[in-house]
């Protein structure tokens, strides 16, 4: 579970750092070119965040030297620039996955288990939390062995808050995650509560626990505690 | 109108006008002076008839060359005193037209017998001289207006060529922002003309290329610390050791930064528009664009139990647009036609030969129609939205000249498109 990051800018990196650890992930740092270029075989990384504006060197470069130094990683570009060329020059370089700053640290951790998962385990693959068992790649959703019938938006939504089991995640976060550009620019969040009351109703009928947890307004917090 | 046309019309005008004065004046003076020549001719032969009549007694077959006609009455006492010149009018008995005449009558006094003499000379023969002359000198006035036409468009094309140059260049400044510098001018004027022109788009140019390097830099700029305080919110909310209170302050912080976040990431689509970053045609089908744009809305449709009525009429047409660009156009229009429709309202989509049609229901604009395009303006009531998604489909109609009309009747709202061909 280890994973470089590479990020120029000190207190960004700091965060995700910080985040991702809580989220069990071990981190290596680079701050610039040369430094990743260093780093970039001393481990096998499960997942590496590549910044493209970096100083000593191109992102994009690094990407496809990454690309070659190891096949089964994760590539995650951030960068700030948000233009569909620079989203399609990034994935043809290589990576798996392109999220523009500023991003939400929830919406990063749940990119890198999906990058992840895509790239290391060609399907098959069984996520558990409590008594939920998901099979992301043939989109099925289980409860105490009960197939649950969920749609689209409502999976991606349980995907989303079981990478961050624990986490407090922001409704903004969660509609530009489910969403994308799409999200968020109705002022209202509306689509977010509707998918969320659904998803809860739906896990709730099978006899699940409540694990969606309201805090003060600012988000939701997926865990199994009842306090808070 | 165009300039030489303008000017040909002024000079055709004028010049007629000019030569008609001049003609009616022309005419009028030949014709005095004719006219004097005449009478000096009559005072003439009125010597010769007084030398006849000292001679002979038979005045009525007298008959001297040069003389018309000639009529001697004989009255009892002068009728007048002097000589009288007059016009008359003669049928002449050989052709039966009528002729006109100048006449000059006088009194002759014979012995105790007094006469009154008129002498006629027919006005034909100088007449005739008038009217070849006028007719001579109106065929050289319609040479001469024709030949001014015909040089006046050759000499107009070639002074007026730097200036032509000029505009065409000031057009493609417009696309290209690339300063207009014209080439060496000898007419005082056209170099002045190419001076200022210099100077202003220069500076034009220049102010362009800075506001936008402004723009490119900030909005930028702005997305790392957006991106650190983002992050550190993010963090801050896992703490446990925060209250309600703090949380309602922390949430007012993460709202605040995802909204400026969304407003930078908009102000830089409509900077990268502006400077027509995206250039990449493709062949676009509307009805699919719209569809698929339906497709991924509809949980908002739904969500509002908003009517889609569709009237796919332009057979399938293929429009030449960059593929993000035409997609920022529909969803922007589509979203605007979600969010200002009422609850269970209806959207109508009408495609046509060169024309797309999007209505939806609603109240009407709480702020003046002019200003629905302009950034910022925005119903006031309704949060979270900064009133850039209307500006940004003006963009996108703008880069291809394409005309949008809003329009409010019967409670919907209409938007019209008008495609280019």
């Amino acid at each position: 579970m280890r994973i470089l990051i590479v990020e120029d800018e000190n207190s960004l990196m700091e965060s995700m750092v910080s985040y991702l650890e809580m989220e069990g992930f071990k981190c290596e740092q680079a701050a610039d070119y040369h430094t990743a270029v260093c780093v970039l075989d001393k481990h096998h990384y499960m997942c590496m965040l590549i910044d493209l504006n970096l100083p000593g060197g191109d992102g994009l470069e690094l990407v496809k030297l990454a690309r070659e130094n190891d096949k089964e990683s994760g590539i995650i570009i951030i960068s700030a620039r948000n233009a569909i060329e620079q989203r399609v020059e990034g994935l043809e370089a290589g990576a798996d996955d392109y999220l523009v700053k500023p991003f939400h640290l929830s919406e990063l951790v749940a990119r890198v288990h999906s990058v992840a998962r895509r790239t290391r385990l060609k399907g098959g693959e069984v996520l558990v939390f409590d008594r939920i068992r998901v099979q992301p790649e043939e989109r099925n959703c289980f409860v105490d062995e009960k197939h649950i019938d969920l749609t689209q938006k409502e999976l991606d939504l349980l995907l989303y808050f079981m990478a961050n089991r624990g986490r407090v995640v922001t409704k903004e976060g969660i509609a530009d995650y489910l969403w994308g550009d799409y999200g968020g620019d109705y002022g209202s969040y509306d689509f977010v509560y509707t998918h969320l009351k659904n998803l809860r109703r739906k896990l709730m009928e099978a006899g699940c626990p409540d694990y969606v947890h309201n805090i003060y307004g600012i988000g939701y917090k997926f865990s199994l505690d009842q306090e808070t | 109108m165009k300039l030489l046309t303008k000017s040909t019309l002024l000079t055709a005008t004028l010049s007629l006008f000019l030569f008609f004065i001049m003609g009616v004046i022309f005419f009028q003076v030949l014709k005095n002076m004719s006219l004097s020549t005449l009478d000096r001719e009559l005072g003439d032969l009125k010597e010769v008839v007084e030398d006849h009549m000292l001679e002979t007694d038979d005045y009525q077959n007298l008959s001297l060359p040069g003389i018309d006609s000639l009529v001697v009455l004989p009255v009892e006492r002068p009728v007048q005193t002097g000589v009288i010149f007059g016009d008359s009018v003669m049928r002449d008995l050989k052709d039966k037209q009528f002729r006109t005449f100048r006449y000059l009558q006088f009194n002759k006094a014979k012995g105790d017998q007094y006469y009154l003499v008129t002498i006629f000379k027919s006005t034909n023969p100088t007449d005739k001289l008038v009217e070849q002359v006028t007719l001579m000198i109106t065929l050289m006035v319609i040479l001469f207006i024709a030949g001014i036409f015909i040089l006046n468009r050759f000499i107009f094309g070639s002074l007026w060529k730097d200036f032509f140059e000029a505009i065409e260049k000031l057009k493609r400044f417009e696309k290209t922002k690339e300063p207009v510098i014209l080439g060496e001018q000898d007419i005082q004027e056209f170099d002045e003309l190419k001076r200022v022109l210099e100077v202003m788009t220069r500076r034009l140019a220049n102010d362009y290329r800075e506001l936008k390097e402004y723009t490119d830099h900030t909005t930028h700029e702005l997305q790392t610390p957006l991106a650190v305080i983002k992050s550190k919110t993010d963090l801050l909310i896992q703490s446990d050791k925060l209250g309600a209170h703090e949380m309602k302050l922390l949430e007012a912080i993460n709202t605040s930064v995802h909204q400026l976040s969304r407003l930078n990431s908009t102000l830089t689509l409509i900077t990268r528009i502006e400077n027509r970053q995206f250039t990449a045609e493709g062949e676009i089908r509307l009805d699919k664009l719209l569809d698929r744009h339906l497709e991924l809305l509809h949980e908002h449709i739904e969500l509002k139990q908003i009517k889609v009525e569709k009237h796919y009429n332009d057979g399938g047409r293929v429009i030449l647009m960059d593929q993000g660009l035409a997609d920022l156009l529909v969803a922007n229009l589509l979203k605007n036609a979600i969010v200002h429709n009422s609850e269970g309202g209806t959207i109508i989509l009408e495609t046509g030969p060169g024309s797309l049609i999007i209505s939806n229901d609603g109240p009407p604009l709480t702020f003046d129609k002019e200003e629905l395009f302009t950034r910022f303006v925005r119903d006031t009531k309704r949060s979270g939205n900064f009133g850039l998604g209307l500006s940004l489909v003006k963009k996108v109609c703008e880069t291809y000249q394409i005309i949008i009309e809003y329009s409010f009747e019967d409670q919907r709202h209409t938007f019209l498109l008008n495609l280019p061909d």
